[in-house]
Order: structure tokens, then sequence, then C-alpha cells
């Protein structure tokens, strides 16, 4: 329904302001509104919510219907030379090279990218989030070694870095930091929640620093308000936006890097499928094994555009002044 | 890239999920059709390659695969690597005896190289006496005659710790050796050079393969004037390797001879670099050498770290050789195509692929569990991970049986159905173990979980690991797979405990039984880094406070009397004592499953004229090999 024009033109040409009635919108509604017209996103939220059912029951749900439990192998899925064999009719992805149901494996594989994604990106949201706020809203020293050190993790060559913690954890029987640290999954969360935080800590503290500012922060203020009231009630809800934002486009990042990490052969250990240890395994056997290749990458590849789509709608929406 | 574009990507990447998941049944009947062969047997040849006539001249080049991997920077005093071995004894160093560097059996015997002659030994097997032919010489910037005190010099640098030997206790019986070795002497007293013709070891006990010591590359004449320059150097001589056989490195010609001007030599740029270029040795003459054809005029080894990239350019032509795993699918590619075939040249490698158990860390530490893990692994897919029958015959027990004039070669305690595991064999050990309480046929105690595994990242170890943890989990034993790029420095450390792993694999040093069960199961070889005796066979509470290593020590068994038995053996008596020990280790020790003898698996270039395998380095006779000028 088209919205009722503001000013009514009389029949003679002369302009007779009316008072016109406007529908009041919640800031939600209007973020909706935003949202709803940018199809893209709406696509990348779809696919993502259809990508977390996979993660959640795609795998079992996979082995159930084939029956073809992801570490077992199939000897009849290699050849007589060990090399796999391809999509048919009770493999539909083919096999990988150990001959294993490429097709259960890849389901799996959804689960470790994005609990990977989603868990790592929550713990650097979270860690970004409490350093930029106290970096942003208290200022001088503070500011100082928060920023400085956000800056020196970001100047640091991350997969080097990576690859030697993951490495050095991998290589004794206790993990590393007194067991804390078991190699596998958590290693791998850990190095990237490492190496995340420090984008969203420069992010929040741009914000905080502008925030602090303005006059309902100066009126709480003037009321009598504490820090943390402060922090808690007046900066932290307008922040909420653009952390949402931010965790969107922070999730497919570090599904990459969980993938890079696994191609490198130190991310989630073997018998837990991750698509960046098939696609590793598909270095080797490309070009006599395309389905290798195909299939999780075709995967990571709608995971990561969703996302992207998703973190794009979602900053329009909220962003008044953006422009479309 | 604009919003638009990347819906339409969206989109276009969802299709062709779909797409494919339509195409797959396209392509299900061809690739159903193809049938496993299930072969377990090895493919072998003669070993040998022809296509024309030899003749002097051209460059061969070959592609090496990752990086040299040298143990001690190419340094012969040292150097523990068998390819670096095929260099040396092909085409660089002559020591006092050698081989005809020809395939199968024929290549294990041994010649006189330095030697005139393969000598008897006298006084009740404690004297060897070898007389040097004449007319043998360094190359430059040396350019004398090799004497039998270069070679003392050798010996007595392989004695002295602090220049780098890595296979010293094979010579711990000449007597004066143990002196040297504490830094309490400076040369072996049980060496004498009554002229230098003329070289004399003497032995403190009997050793029936004391000859065949005497034929790896660190005992090779080293030139005094120019060893002098490394002493208390490992690995620095590597460089600057003198030629006592048909090739030197390059630049040699042009090195200075005095240490304070020596340079190293244009022909190899060090551990960390990507060549070794071998050119013609002025000085050596062909007279003295019945078994070197040296064809070449020049080698040229090449580091690359991308394998296919290495047999494309051997099938190219713009490669010659290569020093490289050849994967399944170029195994497949070769064997497929008639006009390819007959390139790959399949051997005998004289190894063995096993996994190993720690006889001290649960629940290897029951033998019931290690004869349970030898009933249940799949060893036909195992052999199919390496590429199927081509690189490999499916091992039945510890030593090749090629090592025992083909002794015990239908020998296997785990045989099994088509080589597949025995589910029903493998719970009949576990019920007997005490891991097993309640007589169910799986491990159920909690030792049996998360069991602590090492393997390595390479792509084979990709394909094996899912299938040993498949059939481990069917008696109850889940293990907690650790892939290590280079598992070796791990496992080889006893005070990490590591329970098992997939990774290791050993070859003969030379042609006898020995030099298997002297580094493996021997307590004398658990040293505290560079432990090759991995299960730990033989450990005593002494020597497992000294490496560090915890956990069931007390009655971890031992094999020690049984190789001090063998080894002082001669002839058919010894091989018969080896067999017996190979016996008793797979049904009472137990210490490992044998999985694959290894074939070493050759691709070369259609410029290969000649090529023919060399059994002792267990790798290309380059002394052999020619190439279309």
């Amino acid at each position: 329904m088209a919205s009722p024009p503001e000013f009514q033109v009389t029949s003679g040409g002369a302009i007779a302001l009316q008072p016109v009635a406007v529908a009041r919108k919640s800031p939600s509604r209007l973020f909706w509104d935003r949202f709803k017209q940018d199809k893209a996103a709406l696509a990348g939220g779809i696919v993502i919510i259809i990508l977390v059912l996979v993660a959640i029951v795609g795998g079992p749900l996979a082995e159930s219907i084939t029956g073809h439990p992801q570490n077992t192998t199939y000897t009849q899925m290699t050849d007589a030379f060990g090399v796999p064999k391809g999509p048919n009719s009770q493999f539909w992805f083919g096999a990988d090279a150990a001959g294993r149901d490429l097709f259960v494996r890849t389901m799996y594989g959804a689960r470790t990218s994005l609990f990977v994604g989603i868990v790592a990106s929550g713990f650097a949201v979270l860690i970004g989030l409490i350093v930029g706020l106290t970096a942003g809203f208290f200022g001088g020293f503070v500011d100082t070694i928060l920023s400085r050190a956000s800056d020196v993790l970001l100047a640091v060559p991350q997969i080097l870095i990576a690859v030697g913690v993951v490495a050095a954890c991998s290589t004794n029987k206790n993990g590393c930091l007194g067991g804390l640290l078991q190699p596998g999954i958590t290693v791998v969360i850990a190095v990237i929640t490492v190496f995340s935080w420090s984008y969203i800590a420069r992010i929040v503290r741009g914000y905080t620093l502008s925030l602090r500012e303005k006059e309902f922060v100066e009126s709480a203020r003037a009321a009598g308000a504490g820090n943390i009231r402060i922090l808690a009630t007046e900066i932290l809800p307008n922040l909420v936006g653009p952390l949402i934002v931010y965790s969107t486009l922070l999730i497919p990042t570090n599904i990459l890097f969980e993938a890079a990490l696994s191609y490198l052969g130190l991310g989630v250990p073997a018998d837990q499928a991750s698509w960046g240890s098939i696609l590793s395994d598909a270095s080797q056997l490309y070009d006599v094994a395309w389905w290798l290749m195909l299939f999780p990458g075709a995967f990571l590849i709608l995971t990561t555009l969703a996302f992207n789509l998703l973190g794009d709608g979602l900053r329009d929406a909220f962003d008044v002044r953006s422009e479309r | 890239m604009s919003k638009q574009i990347r819906y339409a990507v969206l989109l276009a990447a969802a299709f062709a999920l779909i797409a494919a998941g339509c195409g797959s049944k396209k392509s299900a009947s061809s690739n159903t059709a193809t049938k496993s062969s299930g072969a377990s047997n090895s493919v072998v040849g003669t070993g040998t390659y022809d296509n024309g006539s030899s003749k002097k001249g051209g460059i061969y080049r070959i592609g090496w695969e990752q990086s040299f991997g040298f143990t001690n920077n190419f340094d012969p005093t040292g150097e523990y690597l068998g390819n670096a071995w095929g260099l040396y004894s092909n085409l660089m160093l002559r020591s006092l005896v050698g081989y005809k560097h020809l395939p199968g059996a024929a290549g294990n015997d041994l010649i006189g190289d330095l030697a005139t002659a393969v000598p008897t030994p006298t006084d009740n097997g404690l004297t060897y006496t070898y007389k040097l032919r004449t007319g043998v010489k360094f190359g430059p910037p040396v350019n004398r005659a090799v004497t039998s005190k270069d070679v003392a010099y050798a010996m007595n640098r392989l004695a002295n710790p602090k220049d780098g030997g890595q296979y010293s206790f094979y010579y711990t019986l000449i007597t004066g050796w143990d002196a040297v070795a504490a830094g309490k002497a400076t040369s072996v007293s049980g060496i004498s050079t009554p002229d230098n013709q003329t070289i004399v070891f003497h032995l403190t006990k009997a050793a029936g393969d004391f000859n065949r010591r005497m034929s790896m590359p660190a005992t090779a004449p080293i030139p005094p004037e120019i060893g002098k320059c490394f002493e208390g150097k490992p690995g620095d001589y590597g460089r600057d390797v003198i030629s006592s056989g048909p090739y030197m490195l390059k630049g040699s010609n042009t090195a200075s001879a005095s240490c304070a001007s020596l340079k190293p030599m244009s022909g190899y740029d060090g551990a960390n670099g990507n060549h070794i270029v071998l050119v013609r040795n002025p000085n050596y003459d062909q007279s003295t050498d019945q078994y070197r054809k040296s064809y070449p005029d020049q080698f040229q080894f090449v580091v690359n770290s991308n394998a296919d990239d290495i047999f494309a350019k051997v099938q190219a032509g713009q490669l010659e050789d290569e020093v490289s795993s050849p994967a399944p699918k170029t195994i497949r590619a070769y064997a497929t195509d008639p006009n390819l075939k007959p390139k790959m040249i399949p051997n005998v490698g004289d190894r063995t692929n096993y996994f190993t158990m720690n006889l001290t860390q649960p629940p290897f530490d029951d033998v019931h569990i290690r004869k349970a893990m030898n009933w249940i692994v799949d060893k036909a897919s195992m052999q199919k991970a390496w590429g199927g029958p081509i690189p490999g015959a499916i091992a039945g027990h510890v030593v090749p049986p090629v090592l025992y004039n083909n002794g015990l070669a239908e020998y296997d305690p785990y045989s099994t159905p088509n080589n597949a595991g025995d589910l029903a064999k493998a719970q009949a050990e576990i019920k007997l173990s005490k891991y097993d309480p309640g007589k169910t046929g799986k491990c159920t105690m909690s030792a049996c979980k998360g069991v602590l595994a090492i393997a390595d990242t390479r792509s084979v170890d990709t394909r094996m690991v899912p299938i040993l943890e498949a059939d481990t989990a069917k008696i109850g034993i889940t293990l907690k797979m650790r892939s290590i790029n280079g598992a070796y420095t791990t496992i080889q450390t006893p005070a990490k405990n590591i329970p098992f792993s997939e990774r290791p694999s050993w070859g003969k040093d030379y042609a006898d039984p020995f030099t298997f069960f002297a580094e493996l199961f021997d307590s004398g070889a658990i040293i505290k880094s560079g432990n090759t005796n991995y299960s730990l066979v033989g450990l005593t509470p002494p020597i497992a406070k000294t490496v560090g290593a915890t956990g069931a020590i007390a009655g971890v068994p031992s094999v020690d009397p049984d190789i001090k038995a063998c080894s002082a053996k001669l002839g058919q008596d010894r091989l018969t004592c080896w067999e017996n020990l190979d016996k008793k280790l797979m049904t009472t020790v137990v210490p490992w499953v044998p999985y694959l003898w290894p074939n070493n698996v050759f691709i070369v270039g259609p410029t290969v004229t000649h090529w023919n395998y060399d059994q002792f380095t267990d790798g290309p006779a380059y002394s052999s090999v020619s190439v279309k000028g």
C-alpha cells in the first residue's frame, strides 16, 4: 500500500497544507522494512538457516539415508591403485582418498565449519567488545595500551603463528597450557579467536569514542549515572547493530581461516570432517577426482557468500545513511 | 563486487550444487563398473630398463622431491640418508668393499672396490686385512693417490663423536674404538696401516658381516689435509667432499687444498639448497673400476617441492629420473598406458613399513592387545592406500624375505582371508587380555579410549589413518590421532611415551638382517633422542631412567641375547638364527604390525637409454644409467 502524501494540492492550484497522519514505526520495524527490501540479504539469510539445519542434522541424516558412517572406508570405492571413485547411485558425491562417503563427510563438514566459525567469532566478539569498550570509553593510558596491543596482533603474520601454535599443541599428549588447549578443534578455535578479536576491538573502540561524546551520554552523566551504568544502558545498546553486522562478516572469515588451517593439515583431527581438510586431500587428487574439490568447495563458497550478503544487508538496514 | 553480482554468484553456486548432484547419477554406471583387483602380491620386474644403446655423454637430470633431507648435510661421516648413499656409492666415493650396482641378489654380492678383493678374516674372525688397489686417485684439489692412511683417517673421524658419525655403532667391535669415542684416545688402536696399500682391522669379537660394514660410505677414504679443516664441525665437509670415484662436486677443480682458502664448492648449495651438480673427476681411472660405467658427463639433482611437477617433467623429457614417491594416480597412469608402462620400474625395496606399539604404554603393554592389532588391521586396504601391488607387497613379518635369501617368504603368523583382517581372531585375543575383563571381545577399559597415536602428514597418511582408526575401533580401541609433519622427531623421543605410531619404515643398511634387529630391537639402541627402537623392546628400569621413559617397564621382553647370538654366526646358520628371531618377535614379543614391504618405484623419462636398480642403495644405479646425448 502506498503511503499517503504529507500535503495536498487544491483544485485551484494553491497549496493548502493539511495535517496528515504519519505512521509511527519502531526502530526494529524500520530495520525490518529496510532489510526485507534487500533480496540478496534475504536469500543469504535463508541459505544460512538451511546450512545451520544441515550442520545440526545433515551428518546423521546423511548417514541414515546412505547407510554409510562418516569414518567407514569402502574398498569398493577405490580402484586397484587406491584412487577414489566418483559419484554413483550409492555414493552421491563419490568417495574421498580413503574410500569414505564424501556426501556424508561434506554434511558433517558443515557442522565443523559452522561450529568453528560461529564459536570462534562469538569469542572474538566478546573479547573485542570488552577491549574496545574499555579503550574507547576510558581513553588515555588504558586506550593506548589496549589499542597498541590490538595493533600488534593485527601486524602479526597470523597463519605462520597459527601454524606454530597448532603444531606445538599437537605434539604431545596433553596439548598446551597444562591441558587447557587440547589438540584439535579447541586449539583451532583458540587460535582463530586470538587473531580475530582485534578487528572487533578497533571497531567498537571507534563507535565508543563517538558515542561517549553524545548528548544522551552527557545527560546521563549529569543525572548522576556512573561509568558502568552509562556503558550498560547508554553505549552498549547502541553497539548492538554494528556488532551484529561485523559478527556476520567475521563468521565467514573465520570459516575460511579454519579451512586454511585444515588445508595445511593443522586443523581438526582426521576423523572429524571439515571442508578445509577435504579440500586439502583434494589438492593431491583434483586432476583425477574432481568431486573432492567441487562439493566441499561449493559449500564453502555458498556459506561465505551467504554470510557476506546477510552482513551487508544488516549493515544497510541498521545504517539509515547508507545508499542502496 | 556489487550486491547484484554476488547475488548472481550465490544463485550460481546453489545451482552448481544441484547440477552436480544430478550429474552424479550420470557418471554412476561408468564408475561402478570398475572393480577392485584385491590383489595383494607385489609387482616387480627385472629392475632394468633399456631404450637404445648406452654411450658416453649427456646430462642426467633428477628431480628431488621436497628437500634433500640429508641427515648430516651430505658429509659422508654422518650422512645416513639412503638417497645420499646412492650418490656416494655410485658416483663419488670408493669404500674398501662395494657392490656391483645391480638389481636383485647380485646387487648384494660384495666385491673389492678400493680393495683388490673381499678379504677372508683370519685369527678366528678377529682380523681383516685389506689390500688397496693402485691407480685410485683423489679428485681435485687433492690430486694424489688414495692410501690406506686415508681410510684410517675416515675411520678415526667416524669414531670421534665430535665429527658427527651417525652409524658408528657398527664399528664399536674394532679394538680401541670405544677409547676414541670416549675421548681417551685420538686414533683407533685396532686399525693399522703397515704400508700405503694395506690396512688391517683387529676386532674384539667376531662379526660375520664385518666386510659388509666396511661397504658403507662413512668408511670411504677422506684426505686428512682436507678433513682436518672440518674437525669438530659435523656436516661442514658435505660441501667440500673430495671424490675418490668417477664424479666430483662441480667447482672442485677451482678449489684450494688449504684450509685457509677452502670455500664451499659450487656443486652443492647446502642442506637447504636446491641443487647438487656432479661433473667428471679428471683423476678417475676407469681401468681400476669394473662395475661403474659412468656414461653421463654430468648429473644434476634439483629439488622441486611439487611431486606432480616432477613427474610431468619426467614424462616430458625435461628430467630423466626422480627421487620421489609416485602417488597412486601416477602409478595408475603409467600402469594403464602401454606406452608409459615400461618407463615405470618397481623394485624390491629391502624395507618394511609397520605400525609400532610401545610395550610400556597401555593398552599395548598387554601382548594380547598387540596380537589383536595384528589380526584386525586390513593390510589389503593399507596396500591400496599406497597405490596397490605395484608400490609394495603385504608384509607378514619383520624383515623382508629377500634379506633371508627368500627365507620366510610364506611366513605370516597373522594371515587373514584376502589380507583384510580377521575380527573373530582379533576378538579372541582381546578376550585373553586384561583390558577385557568381561570377555566381550572388545577392549572395554579406559586405557583403550583415546589412545595417543602419531601419524605423519604425507598424502599416504591421510589415506591410511581413517582405515586404521576404523579397524582398531572394531576391537574397542579408539585412537587419538595426531598428525605431525615430520613425525619421526616425536616418536624418536622415548620421554614422550608415545603409545602408537603409523609412521615407521625401516630399510636395510646393508644386506644383512642384523641391520634391522640391532637398530630396532636391541636395548642398546634406546637413546634419548633419535631412538629407533620405538617399541622399547628390552627396556630396563636403568635405561628408562636415562631416557625418561615411563609406564609399565617391569616385564618388557628383551631379545638382546638373541641378537648377540645371531650376530656371531656365519652363513646359513646366521640367516636361520635371524629367521627364528623374526618368528619370536612376531609371536612372543609382538612389538609391531608390519603391513607392507614397499617397492621402490622409479619412473624414467624418454631420453633415458639405460637404467637399472642398485640393490645396495635401493635406488637408481647412477653408475650405469645413460642418456641420449
